[in-house]
């Protein structure tokens, strides 16, 4: 019996260990399987789903949401922000579908990495022939998970860029407002690529 | 035909600086390292934090002029930059780094002003690398062989350094964003730059306009669509460009 109870001991504790990567590895895991899905000689419309289920998996909806919309997260109904969710992050996963097909051909190259309880921050740097980008990828960790919740790409984050411009709406027109626009500019994204 | 390349001149000299927000090429190795780890994460923590980065108390007006600069970059600019095109990018690439090579006095004086001596050094070095085996600043050859990218440094900038504030936000006819002080700093660094300085060359000003419009066109061409990426990923592309104009040169200052 007290075999069997260390034997159990092993087995869950094993794997819990297992998942527990750095940051750094994280994001890695997600570009390493985004580009190898881009170099793949699949069709476009196959790599654009397979590459959204690999980025969902590595975005912390929730994080990003927050911070996008600040004091009115507090002040949404749970409905409301529901349904912002759900369209935001199908609006960022278009936005990186595009940005992904305009730099491919490119490498990453991982210059630090700065870990502090259960943030951290990651400095990398996107090097193709014609472009030296920095990129700095955010992460909060959730559930022994690392999840990105902003990224800033020459100094210029993501959320905040986002929360400036959906703060306005918001002010102005409501969640009424804002979930109407999104739902627009998510069926003119989805138009527009052909 | 001369007001025509007025006119187009004016067009690019304005709208650049306005979409080299996405893609700069330039990039340094050592951002922010000064600044504290918990600084860094302070602003996107805090629910309470909803101030934006920039004041912006002509909204009305400016977005008027970002609709006017939207039309000329798409009817006018845009096509001729598409049809420019037809000249190989290393010719364009060339033509942009050669200007770049005559202007290094801008990022060598600001180095300088903002006491960051090693930049101004470096700056230096490149010049000198780029105008004798870079052939006279044709090819960037400090940074293809020598590991010296450029770092950009203007008169807003210093400003910035020396904790002066952006002031208003102001979109400029022509010429895209800006704000009080970084609008107020291209006039000095005009100045300081070879190649609009009045010291240095007694062009008139059409002579000038007609050089930069040309300018413009070569650098629309070398950019990869920044302004229509800009507008298709934002639900306001007015809001989304303050916003994100008003971090870069934040991010400008820090480095």
């Amino acid at each position: 019996m007290r075999l069997l109870c260390v034997f159990l001991f092993i087995l869950f504790a094993f794997p819990a260990y297992a998942v527990a990567t750095s940051p750094q590895e994280q994001v890695k895991q997600m570009v390493d399987g985004v580009f190898s899905v881009l170099n793949s000689d699949r069709s476009a419309v196959e790599k654009r789903s397979e590459i959204s289920g690999t980025v969902q998996k590595f975005l912390g909806i929730e994080s990003l949401s927050q911070r996008t919309l600040g004091v009115y997260w507090k002040k949404g109904t749970p409905d409301e922000l529901r349904q912002f969710m759900a369209l935001y992050v199908k609006i960022l996963e278009r936005i990186y579908l595009n940005r992904v097909e305009d730099y491919s051909g490119g490498q990453v190259t991982y210059d630090q990495e700065r870990v502090k309880d259960d943030k951290a921050i990651l400095d990398t740097t996107f090097v193709s022939d014609r472009y030296n980008i920095p990129v700095q990828y955010k992460l909060v960790q959730d559930g022994g998970v690392w999840q990105i919740y902003d990224v800033l790409i020459e100094g210029v984050s993501l959320v905040s860029s986002y929360r400036s411009s959906y703060n306005e709406i918001l002010r102005k027109d409501g969640f009424v407002g804002l979930l109407k626009k999104m739902d627009e500019k998510l069926v003119q994204m989805e138009k527009g690529d052909g | 035909m001369r007001l025509f390349f007025l006119i187009l001149l004016a067009a690019v000299v304005f709208v650049a600086p306005a979409f080299a927000l996405q893609s700069k090429p330039a990039a340094s190795a050592d951002m922010a390292v000064g600044d504290s780890f918990d600084q860094e994460f302070a602003d996107n923590f805090s629910e309470t934090d909803n101030i934006p980065l920039i004041s912006d108390p002509f909204e009305g007006l400016n977005r008027g002029i970002f609709w006017f600069n939207d039309k000329l970059y798409f009817y006018l600019l845009k096509p001729v930059a598409r049809a420019y095109r037809v000249v190989p990018r290393p010719v364009r690439q060339s033509i942009s780094d050669f200007f770049s090579n005559i202007s290094s006095p801008v990022r060598i004086v600001n180095s300088g002003l903002q006491f960051k001596f090693g930049d101004a050094g470096r700056e230096t070095t490149r010049f000198f690398v780029n105008t004798t085996i870079g052939l006279g600043g044709l090819i960037d050859a400090a940074d293809k062989w020598g590991k010296l990218p450029k770092k950009d440094e203007d008169f807003g900038q210093t400003l910035g350094v020396y904790h002066i504030g952006q002031g208003p936000y102001l979109i400029l006819p022509f010429l895209g964003p800006s704000s009080l002080r970084d609008a107020s700093g291209s006039v000095v660094d005009a100045f300081l730059d070879p190649l609009t300085s009045d010291l240095n060359r007694n062009w008139s000003l059409l002579d000038k306009a007609e050089f930069t419009a040309g300018l413009a066109v070569n650098y629309l061409s070398l950019d990869d669509d920044s302004y229509e990426k800009l507008k298709r990923d934002s639900l306001d592309p007015y809001l989304f460009m303050r916003d994100a104009y008003a971090q870069y040169r934040v991010a400008k200052v820090a480095q």
